[in-house]
């Protein structure tokens, strides 16, 4: 037998058969070690736990078009090669257009945008019900919801009605047969329409309204009333209302369209009409989230642009997983880009996620070494205890002629052994407590780190070294000579 | 010729005179029992002559070598290749086995070795007892475990402190016939008791009183 046999089999002998000391002293390495690659696994997870939080909470960065450009999905998507894919959680477009309710004359703001992405840049949305997968599908905001009265399954009728534009030249249109086309905002925001023809002298000669959109019995007079639109004919445009032409008694606002749509109106042969576009939706959930979201309707950028015919974005909300610094950068290389897109940081989100961060990194850090400090302690008062126990032993074996190194050598070894063992044990109870700790407090898994097996090791090791330290140095002023005294 | 010499040898703790002028000499092979009531200077010069102690003033030849001037290492080095230690309370390592305790002694000499461990656990009749705790053993059996480590190195002297004093006569002669095995085999024995029967298996005996030598009594019945 070798000597390194004998000395394995004299430690394991002295840990497995003194068990109960041995025992709290591998206890107490063992209760560190597991604090200690417990804290360090949620160390390292807490970036990634708390980046996930904070992007919980919206979007970090906006795209907005720059004066006098255009935001599309294309440039987005160009402007967006500045930032990383994997960093990329998300990057959704919006385009904001007033839609009609047919049935209820009320208009409501419409977003339009990509489903997939909303869900990874605003994961605090609710739907009751399901979001949108295909074409022809809406969300419908809780408030709007509530107010005119859908739910989930619901069809809904949505109509564009191209926006009032006042032409600065409308007169230029005003020649003699021309035909000519205008709207105008009537009561209640309807929109009348109206059609007029002008004879050899620029005069108007006839005229049609569409006043559907106005309350019939009133405001709907405009387009029936016989002698209120006798007194059009003859005219020349522009027209003022009570000087021109009277209102309709009672439809004062109608009556202000008519004259309005006739003065905004334009020669068809321009070829500016624009005609209205109109669709039946099924709503297929209610969105809730606690702000604004809940009085829009979302639909999806394809369905949007087939009624407005126009492919315009008025914002981008990405997110995106870094800390502040890199947000800057990413935006100023996106402002950079050329791509007439401009990228402004949520910086609420980021700044308050470095911080806390910090925070909470430097308390873990604190709370380990604290941890680190009293494991020390503990095991070092154990093995003093050990120490003062086994004094004859310690005094025989150097009546025997043990050198001090052996002393030292032995009680090392048994340190050394407690601590790989304690540090064990602890790595995989660690790994357990961190998490318990993420699922509780971050509501997520984390996945084991095989490095931190090796560190908890050597720290565990390294730490019963160290504990060992001063009882070794009692151990080896232990006087032989007691072992003759009959102590 | 002399294995052990005290020459002039005082041991002083303050006012105390421990050892007061100590002359022996021990020739090789001798058995030499040291008598003396407490507090006489037994256990002072037990200790000195073990190399776990150093005398105030005088010389202590062990081999021809004077140790009252070495270092505490060297004196553990000197009594590991050349003393066999046997106290009066046993003391084995209360995890180990018998056979693990005589290797115990093997490893810090030299090399442990199992089955000359066994061998020497045989001699003193214990090899079916080797795979047992001391707390399994009985104190005669510890006593004769730790004989069987004493002489597992073959040391020049073996050196024992009251070995017989917490033993019945039936393991007292078990150990006094062990020990006169080693005398017959040459090994220098000194034994330090209270007990004249002890005493008088000696070749010779040593009275201590008062840190001084008293008398020395030849044993004349020695080996008869």
């Amino acid at each position: 037998m070798t000597k390194r046999k004998m000395f394995l089999r004299m430690i394991t002998a002295s840990l497995l058969r003194r068990r109960s000391r041995m025992l709290i002293a591998l206890l107490s390495i063992a209760i560190g070690a597991t604090i200690l690659s417990g804290l360090v696994t949620i160390y390292y997870d807490v970036p990634r736990q708390m980046g996930a939080q904070f992007r919980s909470y919206g979007a970090n960065m906006i795209l907005l078009p720059e004066d006098g450009g255009a935001l599309t999905q294309a440039s987005m998507d160009r402007a967006l090669s500045a930032v990383p894919a994997e960093n990329l959680v998300g990057a959704t477009p919006y385009r904001y257009v007033r839609l009609d309710m047919t049935s209820r004359q009320q208009s409501f703001t419409t977003a339009g945008t990509v489903f997939a992405e909303v869900q990874k840049t605003s994961p605090y949305f609710s739907v009751e019900g399901e979001y949108p997968q295909g074409s022809k599908e809406i969300l419908v905001g809780k408030e709007i919801a509530d107010t005119i009265g859908v739910k989930a399954g619901s069809y809904i009728q949505l109509t564009y009605r191209p926006s009032v534009t006042v032409h600065e030249n409308a007169s230029d249109d005003w020649v003699p047969g021309a035909s000519l086309s205008g709207s105008a905002e009537g009561f209640n925001a309807g929109i009348v329409v109206v059609e007029a023809t002008l004879d050899e002298d620029a005069k108007i000669a006839s005229i049609t309204v569409d006043a559907s959109s106005q309350t019939e019995e009133i405001g709907g007079q405009v387009a029936t009333d016989r002698n209120f639109l006798a007194r059009f004919i003859g005219q020349s445009l522009p027209l003022t209302l009570g000087e021109d032409v009277d209102a309709v008694s009672g439809a004062t606002v109608s009556s202000q369209a008519v004259v309005d749509a006739l003065n905004n109106s334009r020669s068809a042969d321009s070829g500016t009409t624009v005609t209205e576009q109109s669709g039946y939706f099924n709503v297929t959930g209610i969105l809730v989230t606690g702000g604004e979201e809940e009085s829009y309707i979302f639909m999806s950028l394809e369905d949007l642009e087939k009624l407005t015919r126009d492919d315009s974005l008025d914002v981008a909300e990405l997110s995106i997983s870094a800390n502040a610094d890199q947000l800057d950068g990413y935006a100023a290389a996106i402002n950079e880009s050329g791509e007439g897109v401009t990228a402004k940081l949520v910086k609420r989100v980021t700044r308050s996620e470095t911080a806390v961060l910090g925070k909470l990194q430097a308390l873990v850090f604190l709370v380990t070494v604290v941890v680190l400090l009293l494991t020390t302690i503990c095991v070092s008062t154990t093995m003093m205890a050990v120490v003062s126990e086994r004094r004859r032993e310690i005094g025989l074996r150097k009546a025997l002629g043990a050198p001090d190194s052996s002393i030292r050598a032995e009680f090392l070894g048994e340190g050394m052994f407690l601590g790989g063992l304690g540090g064990l044990l602890g790595a995989a109870l660690g790994f357990v407590f961190a998490q318990v700790v993420s699922v509780n407090v971050f509501g997520s898994s984390i996945t084991f780190q095989p490095l931190l097996l090796p560190i908890t090791l050597v720290v565990s090791m390294l730490i019963a070294a160290v504990s060992c330290l001063l009882p070794i140095k009692r151990a080896v002023a232990i006087d032989p000579a007691l072992v003759l005294k009959g102590e | 010729m002399s294995l052990l010499e005290l020459k002039n040898v005082s041991k002083i703790y303050g006012e105390l005179k421990a050892l007061d002028n100590i002359n022996i000499h021990v020739d090789k092979g001798e058995w030499v029992a040291i008598m003396g009531p407490s507090g006489s200077g037994k256990s002072t010069m037990m200790n000195i002559i073990g190399c776990m102690d150093k005398p105030t003033v005088g010389e202590v030849l062990l081999d021809g070598v004077d140790i009252s001037k070495e270092s505490s290492k060297n004196l553990t080095d000197i009594r590991r290749d050349k003393i066999g230690l046997v106290f009066q309370q046993f003391h084995m390592v209360g995890y180990l086995t018998a056979v693990e305790n005589v290797m115990v002694s093997q490893y810090y000499h030299s090399m442990p070795d199992e089955e000359e461990a066994l061998e020497a656990l045989g001699r003193v009749g214990l090899r079916e007892r080797a795979k047992h705790l001391p707390s399994q053993l009985s104190g005669g059996e510890q006593q004769r475990v730790c004989v069987a480590r004493a002489l597992i190195n073959h040391p020049e002297l073996i050196l024992a402190d009251e070995p017989t004093g917490n033993l019945d006569e039936a393991n007292e002669n078990i150990v006094l016939d062990l020990f006169r095995q080693l005398h017959d085999e040459g090994t220098t024995l000194i034994v330090v008791t209270h007990d004249p029967e002890v005493a008088e298996a000696a070749q010779r005996t040593i009275v201590l009183e008062h840190g001084r030598v008293a008398r020395e009594v030849i044993n004349e019945n020695f080996g008869k």
